[in-house]
């Protein structure tokens, strides 16, 4: 047999997909339908007439963009999807690494998880074993092998999915870009194990929007374009042609939007440089005045760190929980008159092992800890704890905190959150990172003291679109590109990116404490009762979850729905090129901005400000409020 | 012949599977309750007492040792009512991995049942403890059960199969067949006797209801001790093989599809 030369060998496949918005899945839709004959006559060819070979031991890239297919054929392969026509021939084990961690219960521990995950790809008991030592090893999570797997990070789990799926030499191993989650430690790693398959004659069929990738581990690439194949064969120049169209587009796409600012010609007073607070209430105060401003965004949306994502109904903050306090009845007269607020009040929860402590410090907590209930009672306490250390000058956080707090307070609720915060162990770290710590003697959860609270209605990100209504908005824009093509085109810039980068870091980075979501949908109507729980213990690697739908309880009242949203936060240690958050506002990051600060004051031309430009931690009520008096000062 | 191989060599390669599916569904049961597995024996006991307080003295006199009785009949029935509910969802519930792995998809549906069977093997515990309690004899014939649980658990995986399937294309299935349940309950004789009812809702409930059929060799097995008369016998492996076919082949059907639509 001739095409025993393939190990797979796909002729002349359709995929047939019966399009969503057509599925029935009731019986009152089902007779309506029927009735009216419409049944199954919306369909959609997922694949179209695709052909593929691929000898043993060969690599193959799938590229092609979103919805081109690559995933279908990759299925259809596995044996998920079958063939409305043509066929697929296969000689030998397919190893699918299609959602790495597909399969994994999250109730379950790791270890269990890793005998059921190895069953669900065929293997057996006794198999998995023989190589349970080899798959912990590789996913390095033997500290936690026993706990369960839902308290687990995304890059944890993918870890874990790829070991146990790669245990085995397949003769075909199937990758779908997944391992796009994983650190670069790990990306490395799998590469490398995946270079040790090929050479042991592995057949790999690969999916990535990585071009350089793909063109570094696979020697063949077949390229999709909405089910049909637009190119096969070698690798390199397969994707030269992808990736040649791929920027011809999005060159096309930037162009016709340049050409059309460079058609209408318009002459701006301000170039507006980030969509954030800042930049949006400055330029929504210039337009006001009648001057013309133009907001360029780096990233592909407006509204900064504030940005809520409408997903499923929910509004998700993206870049962390913002809740929207201040004292300044100036500026919070001037949001509620932009939008609704609701009534929220930030009251977090800690959760420390089984136990569980209202936020901040105040007599729930105090009560939780010690059962105690008068006030009195309690300072006597924390000062009889006080006493009996003896520490007359703390060295360190760790004798800071306890000469401020004492043992049982600083033990359950600030230890493992400030080390898992700092990366660092307490004893480690200066002691004037807390300066104090306020406790209060009333039963109020309230976290904030000050006189207005709330969430805009809707999210903040229609807040910040209601800004700029009559404001000219260009995102994917890229300030130091943006200014190459367009000078003399305004009149002033507002700069609110990171300062260190306008000045291309001429005196080295500024530092940022940086924080990472691992957001996900979790099919249940509510997965911990409030918006915010922060985890104090060391041994829970993220230090707070945040569920998005109790920020918007009026919302969830009105449309109660049977899921949920999710993000998990990490800390993570700061390098160049991660998504600055926090300012560190210690001394060397301080002396460093007074340097950048006296380039800026020389700078024409330009104003620097919000949290990136003035390099200072705000919250959101002191950048409006730092945003209007930028704007009264141009105003005169 | 040879797909009959390779179906019964797939099925061997995923046994392991179908095991640890089995003992996830019953390790995740209990997890965290305090008397874990107990609770097994002593659920179905508790709600035991609960029905013989309600329903003994409406019965007293036409029923001897009605616990006993009783037991019998539900503890049947709730296997039943557990494994089918639970082989309804089994394909729709594991939409995310049947989108992502290939495997055999009958064994979400097999091992929901299977599991279910081992709860109720556990349950047999209390049916035990009543019967010490109530000083019921206990007749050898007891020890020949298994046959029945096997006819019962066919019965149900044949069940299981066609409403997985059916689930996939319509979920009203899903509410219509609780109301089903319902009146699957009242119409087997668990809670009263079958002479209570009338002649021919009688002569229907011994021939049409399968339930009646298993319930019956149970009792004979266990509360009268005597072998099972030969047409509930024949007729209840009968029907169970029967009801799998028809399952296997309604499935068999329709699961290429599947993916469409979950």
């Amino acid at each position: 047999m001739d095409n025993r030369d393939y190990i797979v060998d796909v002729d002349h496949l359709w995929i047939r997909f019966n399009l969503a918005s057509q599925k029935v899945d009731n019986l009152k839709e089902y007779a309506i339908k029927m009735l009216k004959h419409e049944l199954m006559f919306q369909e959609f060819f997922a694949l179209q007439d695709v052909s593929l070979k691929v000898k043993k031991g060969e690599a193959w890239g799938l590229i092609g963009t979103n919805g081109s297919g690559k995933s279908t054929l990759l299925k259809a392969i596995s044996g998920i999807l079958k063939p409305y026509r043509g066929t697929i021939t296969k000689h030998g084990s397919i190893a699918p690494l299609i959602e790495l961690g597909a399969g994994f219960d999250g109730n379950l521990t790791a270890r269990e998880n890793i005998f059921l995950n190895g069953m669900v790809l065929g293997h057996s008991r006794k198999f998995m074993e023989e190589h349970f030592e080899e798959i912990v090893e590789f996913a390095n999570i033997r500290k936690f092998l026993d706990s369960p797997i839902k308290n687990f990070s995304s890059g944890m789990k993918a870890r874990l999915g790829f070991s146990v799926a790669t245990v085995v030499n397949p003769d075909i191993l199937v990758v779908d870009e997944v391992l796009e989650v994983g650190d670069y430690n790990f990306r490395r790693r799998c590469n490398e194990r995946m270079r040790q398959m090929l050479a042991g004659g592995t057949t790999l069929l690969f999916v990535s929007h990585n071009i350089q990738t793909v063109k570094g581990l696979c020697d063949h690439a077949i390229w999709l374009d909405k089910g049909v194949v637009r190119m096969s064969g070698e690798s390199g120049p397969v994707c030269d042609a992808y990736l040649e169209e791929q920027e011809a587009t999005a060159h096309a796409n930037k162009e016709k939007k340049r050409k059309k600012m460079r058609e209408e010609g318009k002459q701006y007073d301000y170039l507006v440089v980030g969509a954030g607070l800042f930049g949006a209430v400055f330029a929504h105060e210039m337009a006001q005045a009648g001057k013309r401003c133009l907001v360029i965004d780096k990233r592909d949306h407006i509204g900064g760190n504030v940005y809520t994502e409408n997903v499923d109904g929910i509004q998700v903050h993206r870049y962390g929980a913002h809740i929207f306090h201040t004292s300044d009845k100036e500026v919070w007269d001037y949001v509620n008159k932009l939008t609704e607020f609701n009534n929220y009040i930030n009251s977090p929860v800690a959760v420390y092992k089984d136990e569980l402590y209202n936020l901040p410090f105040n007599m729930n907590t105090f009560s939780q800890l010690w059962g105690l209930r008068r006030p009195q009672e309690v300072k006597e306490k924390i000062a009889s704890q006080i006493a009996g250390l003896n520490i007359t000058e703390p060295k360190n956080l760790e004798e800071q905190a306890l000469s401020l707090v004492g043992p049982d307070v600083y033990e359950k609720l600030i230890r493992g959150y400030t080390q898992k915060q700092w990366g660092r162990d307490c004893r480690e770290l200066p002691a004037f990172i807390i300066k104090r710590l306020p406790l209060r003697f009333t039963y109020d959860n309230n976290y904030f003291n000050d006189r207005y609270q709330g969430i805009p209605i809707g999210g903040y990100t229609q807040m910040v679109e209601k800004l700029l209504e009559d404001v000219d908005v260009m995102t994917d824009t890229d300030f130091f590109e943006f200014r190459k093509s367009h000078a003399g085109q305004f009149r002033k810039v507002v700069y609110t990116g990171m300062i260190d980068e306008y000045f291309d870091y001429r005196f080295g980075h500024l530092q940022y404490r940086t924080v990472r979501f691992d957001t996900e949908r979790i099919e249940e109507e509510n997965y911990q009762g409030n918006a915010v729980v922060n985890y104090t213990e060391r041994e829970v690697p993220y230090t707070r979850v945040i569920e998005h739908k109790h920020f918007a309880p009026e919302e969830e009242r009105k449309n109660p729905k049977a899921y949920t949203i999710i993000s998990r936060e990490y800390s993570q240690e700061w390098g160049p090129g991660s998504e600055p958050y926090y300012p560190v506002n210690d001394e060397k990051n301080g002396a460093l901005y007074e340097k950048y600060l006296e380039l800026a004051e020389k700078e024409q031309g330009v104003i620097f400000g919000g949290r990136l430009g003035a390099y200072r931690y705000y919250d959101m009520d002191k950048v409006i409020r730092a945003a209007l008096d930028a704007s009264q000062k141009e105003l005169g | 012949m040879n797909l009959l191989k390779y179906r019964v060599r797939t099925f061997f390669r995923y046994k392991d599977l179908i095991k640890a599916l089995v003992s996830r569904d019953l390790k995740l049961k209990y997890r965290r309750s305090f008397l874990g597995y107990v609770w097994s024996v002593l659920n179905p006991l508790m709600i035991m007492i609960v029905l013989t307080l309600v329903f003994s003295s409406l019965f007293q006199k036409s029923i001897e040792n009605f616990p006993v009785y009783l037991f019998t009949g539900r503890i049947l029935y709730d296997f039943l009512k557990a494994s089918t509910t639970n082989a309804l969802k089994s394909v729709t519930a594991n939409a995310p991995l049947l989108k992502k792995v290939y495997m055999p998809k009958y064994i979400f549906t097999v091992s929901k049942v299977t599991s279910c069977m081992v709860d109720m093997v556990l349950s047999m515990a209390a049916l035990v403890i009543v019967m010490i309690f109530t000083g019921a004899p206990f007749y050898p014939e007891f020890l020949l059960c298994p046959i029945v649980i096997v006819q019962v658990y066919l019965f149900c995986c044949g069940l299981g199969f066609f409403l997985a399937q059916l689930h996939v294309f319509f979920r009203d299935i899903e509410y219509i067949y609780s109301a089903v349940l319902t009146a699957w309950l009242y119409l087997t004789p668990i809670m009263y006797p079958l002479d209570v009812l009338p002649d021919y809702l009688q002569a229907i409930v011994k021939y049409a209801n399968p339930l009646y059929y298993y319930v019956a060799q149970f009792r004979d097995l266990i509360y009268y001790g005597r072998f099972p008369g030969v047409r509930v016998f024949v007729g209840g492996w009968l029907i169970a093989l029967v009801m799998l076919a028809f399952g296997i082949w309604s499935f068999q059907r329709s699961k290429d599809r599947f993916i469409l639509y979950i």
